[in-house]
């Protein structure tokens, strides 16, 4: 028996690995984005505000345990920890027996719960609420006591954790089945005041839809979906307890290894299937491109490009505003995958993730602006209403650059009642009160530079020509000059790429960039043939790699062909790239004047 | 007994006599005597208010403050203390007590604030005490000031007297957005209802009974917006706006919201119609924001020259105020439009809203446009209806936006929105406005503890509107009629 308590134990320390090492190693930027999209506050205020509705305590500590989720690593320990304790309430629950590992059951459904980025926290700490209530209560021996307490945790325990509460009442009920014993006639009052009076009565008094009550108020970030799996680990707490109860065989002991084997394998086959199922690691990549382009870690996302090519339009987002910010856009922009100015600057979108990743751009670029806009929509698409962090701190940064301090003031001064952010917001509120600490800040002090002298209306249909008014503010400004001149180049309006080319000499290059190369070239090539004397500027080995293109697509050599040795050029983009949506920008808009 | 049951005994009266000596605030002593006045947070510094308004709360606007202390003595020899570390914290009993004692006189505040160096003693200021009342509560939207896309919103009522504010409707009840809402005359019975998204309809609440309504039709442009009733209740009259929004780049008006068509239209209530016509139905002229004179004989709107099609010179656009009759009883519509004002070239006019003592119009003036709220410019101004002279509110006005304002149903009092306070938030301001059109300096709405309050919320007041008592408002209902298909149709009818 002692042999079998430590295998129980070593199962539950595996199971708890497992989960930390999958999230931290898997799944971590699934983490940074759910801590991205909520601002636990310090204060009353807040508090007070997420217990105000059923399930605001779970939800509460939910919240609280999220704001880790800023470092992945501590994130996945705390997931790790809570379905632990979630496993190991479910073997106390049904009992340390040869079934234990059926107690691993409602876990591993939480952790495929808990794959869905939408999934929130509070979910499983409502599960875990609900699961020590119930415990609890079975440990009080009088009948008569019991059912009372019963009557008076339930409609506490919806209040603190939601409708999984109805499992709490679901399991005394069951127990007091049981026990036989005439109180769990009163048990019954406590079903019915939970279970139908309670979310029938409370839209009267708190604002939340009748079927969040019955489904969950806010066990998703989406508050309208149902959260399935949660409700699999609910209802299998309640089917393995009843089990427990009623299944005369499930205490008699057979053979000493082939039910926990059984068991095991059994929760081992619900864990595999439904992360096989629900897993999604492509989304994981995308957010990993976000999270790096949030942190400016242009470097890292290079190399991540360099290992796997980017194929969803904010990595190609996030891509291009990495080789912009290095200096590399000009040579290495068609090394990679490009769909069309779309790439550059995605067209805003109403929802909380497309915008951010876009608002990064805007705001390296200096439309100080823009970026503001684009962030504060994404927050205001949070589907569940809360704020975010990251935009608070971006937001902050805006108001900061363009000289708005006291709402840059109000923005700090919440960050500063967090626990991450309060370092940062605590510095940054010292530039509120001197302009010329902004001035001179090496990121605010640059973006500021950067901005518009003259106003004028933003236009999505006019990419090209606000980012020719960007540069002619800030003829220093080299990411908006690239990004000018990528924008003509990726809606393959190469004459107005060449006439805006000029403009470069106020960069400094010191030799033509590769991808503009390919340009210039393109475009002298319309008029002249390869004898010709080759363009000032050009790469005698690009001048060579053009007559080789062409004589390769004039032999009408295989796509695949021209793909493997030009895939990686502006004139393979050019001739056989289609479908990019390039809504930005037409060769007829008129741009800004380039004297 | 043991000694040690004595030794516990004695702390916990240690204890209690502790937290009553902290309970009565530390006295203020050696203070230095500073020759200015406060600096406080809100500025109440010499404001007019009604009997019956909730504690003016205030705090010191430093951070450095450690402690902040009023006295609010009357010339009788009552006085009211206050004392805490961000706010006054009256006691409400107590303040509704003296304010009521001394309508018609002034109370005078002595403020003194605790440093790390002590206690510094100001000049004192007053507090006026008009003899005109002001309403149960306000009515209004609390918003994200954001761009297109909307977050948790409701339109919520707080009562005056007190701090208390409920939601009448959140949107976290229904999928939109809720939107337009107006009174009659601070009537909380009778109040229309706009709501956006997916599941639009226009409620509207009469007597208790509420009715969804679709109120596009063929014959109209769009849904009825910026509603305005009519004196008599029979009437409601509503825009109809092909609204379309644009972002500056620089700017710091941030967004340009602006019509690219829009018409007035009448709503009958009795006969469920609504009726047009051709002088509000342009397509020369933007025709907006519609209200009815006190009497009920007039319809003003404000109104603009069109931009030729695909324009967007929205600085050129300027509304100006115009005036048609109205005859309720045959419900017709006179037969010239009246141009009331014209500020010419260099201002737009928004906003109207007549008294309802018939004497005055306040309007709002930005540069150019119709969407005064994201102006930084936009004042108030002051329309005499019987001399016709028109004038700033420089009492009211401020350097940032003064916007969407209304009259309190003795129309003495006027709430308006302002940015003043950090340049983005709206919050509300009374203003007293006697017979003559004077106003008295504006106060922000009172809050329990301001600083904090105002520091925390991240929402703007929006469409400020008087209450005249609690509406009662059955949200479920509204809910249940919001996610129903069903919407009852207007009839159209040209007269």
């Amino acid at each position: 028996m002692k042999l079998m308590g430590r295998h129980k134990a070593l199962m539950t320390i595996f199971f708890g690995l497992a989960v930390t090492l999958f999230f931290a190693l898997a799944y971590p930027h699934h983490l940074h984005f759910q801590e991205q999209y909520q601002l636990f506050l310090f204060e009353g205020s807040y508090v007070r505000e997420v217990l105000s509705v059923p399930g605001g305590f779970a939800d509460l500590l939910g919240r609280f345990c999220t704001q880790f989720f800023l470092y992945a690593r501590i994130g996945a320990v705390i997931i790790g920890v809570l379905l632990m304790v979630v496993q190991l309430m479910s073997a106390r629950l049904v009992g340390w027996n040869r079934q234990y590992g059926l107690s691993f059951l409602p876990a591993a459904l939480l952790w495929v719960f808990l794959l869905d980025e939408n999934a929130l926290l509070g979910g499983v700490w409502a599960l875990i609420l609900v699961m020590l209530a119930a415990w609890d209560i079975g440990r009080i021996a009088n009948p008569m006591a019991r059912s009372l307490v019963a009557l008076v945790c339930a409609p506490l325990l919806y209040w603190m954790a939601g409708p999984v509460a109805f499992l709490f009442v679901l399991l005394v009920f069951l127990d007091e089945a049981r026990r036989g014993t005439f109180v769990s006639r009163f048990l019954g009052v406590a079903v019915v005041v939970v279970g139908c009076v309670l979310p029938a009565v409370l839209p009267h008094f708190v604002s939340v839809s009748a079927a969040r009550l019955w489904q969950g108020v806010h066990y998703t970030r989406y508050p309208d979906t149902f959260p399935m799996w949660l409700w699999l680990a609910t209802g299998s707490v309640a089917v393995l307890f009843l089990l427990h109860l009623f299944v005369k065989r499930w205490h008699e002991s057979e053979q000493r290894w082939v039910r926990p084997v059984v068991s095991a394998l059994i929760a081992f086959v619900v864990v595999a299937l439904g992360v096989r199922v629900k897993m999604n690691p492509r989304t994981e990549q995308v957010m990993a491109y976000d999270y790096m382009a949030r942190n400016q870690q242009w470097n890292r996302i290079l190399q991540t490009a360099d290992r796997q090519m980017p194929d969803n339009p904010l990595m190609v987002t996030a891509l291009n505003l990495a080789l912009g910010m290095k200096g590399l856009m000009a040579d290495n922009m068609f090394r990679y995958v490009q769909n069309g100015v779309e790439g550059l600057l995605p067209e805003f979108v109403s929802d909380p993730v497309s915008p951010l990743t876009t608002s990064e751009a805007y705001y390296q670029l200096g439309m100080i602006n823009t970026a503001q806009r684009f962030v504060f929509e994404a927050q205001e698409a949070i589907p569940d209403y809360q704020k975010s962090g990251r935009c608070y701190k971006r937001l902050a940064e805006t108001n900061l650059i363009v000289g708005n301090y006291p709402v840059a003031r109000k923005y700090l001064s919440a960050l500063s009642h967090t626990l991450f952010y309060r370092t940062w917001a605590n510095e940054t509120m010292k530039l509120l009160a001197d302009d010329e600490l902004v001035r001179s800040h090496p990121e605010y002090g640059r973006l500021r530079s950067s901005i518009v002298k003259e106003d004028y209306f933003y236009s999505d249909r006019d990419l090209s020509a606000m980012l020719g008014r960007l540069f002619l503010a800030n003829r220093r400004n080299r990411l908006a000059f690239e990004y000018l001149e990528a924008s003509y180049l990726l809606s393959k309006d190469i004459d107005s790429f060449v006439a805006r080319f000029p403009l470069s000499e106020s960069i400094g290059y010191p030799r033509f960039p590769l991808a503009f190369q390919e340009g210039l070239l393109l475009w002298w090539s319309r008029e002249h043939t390869a004898q010709e004397q080759m363009p000032p500027g050009i790469d005698r080995p690009t001048f060579q790699r053009l007559n080789d293109f062409y004589t390769l697509t004039n032999r009408k050599a295989p796509l695949e062909q021209i793909e493997q040795r030009f895939g990686q050029t502006y004139w393979y983009y050019y001739f056989f790239v289609k479908d990019v949506k390039n809504y930005h920008t037409t060769p007829q808009d008129h741009h800004p004047s380039t004297s | 007994m043991p000694q040690q049951h004595h030794n516990l005994i004695y702390s916990f009266l240690f204890i209690i006599a502790v937290l009553l000596l902290a309970s009565c605030g530390e006295r203020v002593s050696n203070a230095t005597s500073e020759a200015s006045l406060p600096d406080i947070y809100p500025d109440y510094v010499d404001v007019t208010i009604p009997v019956g308004i909730a504690p003016l709360n205030f705090g010191m606007k430093s951070d450095d403050a450690l402690l902040v202390d009023a006295v609010v003595a009357d010339a009788k020899g009552h006085t009211l203390h206050g004392q805490g570390r961000e706010t006054t914290d009256f006691d409400i009993d107590d303040w509704h007590k003296l304010v009521a004692q001394n309508v018609g006189d002034s109370l005078t505040v002595t403020v003194s604030a605790k440093f790390a160096d002590g206690w510094h003693t100001y000049q004192p200021f007053h507090f006026y005490v008009s003899t005109d009342s002001i309403d149960y509560g306000l009515c209004y939207r609390l918003i994200e000031p954001g761009y297109e896309v909307w977050s948790k919103m409701g339109i919520y009522q707080r009562n005056l007297s007190t701090f208390e504010q409920t939601p009448l409707i959140e949107n976290t009840q229904f999928e939109g957005c809720v939107n337009c809402h107006g009174f009659n005359r601070a009537d909380p019975s009778r109040m229309s209802l706009h709501i956006r998204g997916a599941h639009g309809a226009t409620l509207l609440l009469d007597e208790g009974r509420l009715t969804a309504y679709n109120t596009k039709t063929d014959q109209t442009l769009g849904f009825c917006v910026y509603p305005y009733w009519h004196p008599s209740g029979k009437y409601i009259a509503y825009s109809t706006n092909t609204t379309r929004q644009t972002f500056h780049i620089r700017h710091a008006n941030r967004i340009e919201v602006f019509d690219a068509a829009s018409d007035i239209q009448v709503y009958d209530v009795e006969k469920n119609q609504l009726i047009i016509t051709p002088s509000l139905k342009t397509d020369s002229l933007y025709e907006t924001f519609p209200v009815f004179s006190a009497d009920g004989k007039t319809l003003y709107f404000s109104a603009a020259q069109a931009l030729p099609p695909g324009s967007m010179q929205l600085d050129s656009v300027r509304y100006s105020l115009y005036s048609i009759d109205f005859d309720a009883e045959s419900g017709t519509y006179g037969s010239t439009v009246r141009k009331v004002i014209d500020h010419g070239d260099s201002c737009s006019i928004c906003f109207p809203r007549p008294s309802y003592d018939g004497r005055f119009l306040v309007y709002s003036v930005a540069d150019y446009g119709q969407f005064s709220i994201w102006h930084h410019e936009a004042d108030l101004w002051l329309l005499d209806l019987l001399t016709g002279e028109r004038r700033p509110m420089v009492e009211v006005n401020s350097d940032d936006t003064e916007s969407f304002h209304n009259w309190s149903s003795n129309s003495r009092w006027m709430v308006f929105s302002s940015r003043r306070d950090d340049g983005l938030f709206t919050r509300p301001y009374f203003t007293h406005i006697d017979a003559d059109g004077h106003a008295t300096k504006p106060f922000m709405l009172p809050q329990q503890n301001p600083r904090r309050y105002y520091r925390e919320l991240f929402l703007s007041y929006n469409v400020p509107d008087f209450i005249r008592a609690r509406v009662e408002f059955n949200n479920v209902k509204a809910v249940e009629l919001i996610n129903d298909d069903y919407r009852k149709p207007m009839g159209v009818v040209e007269k």
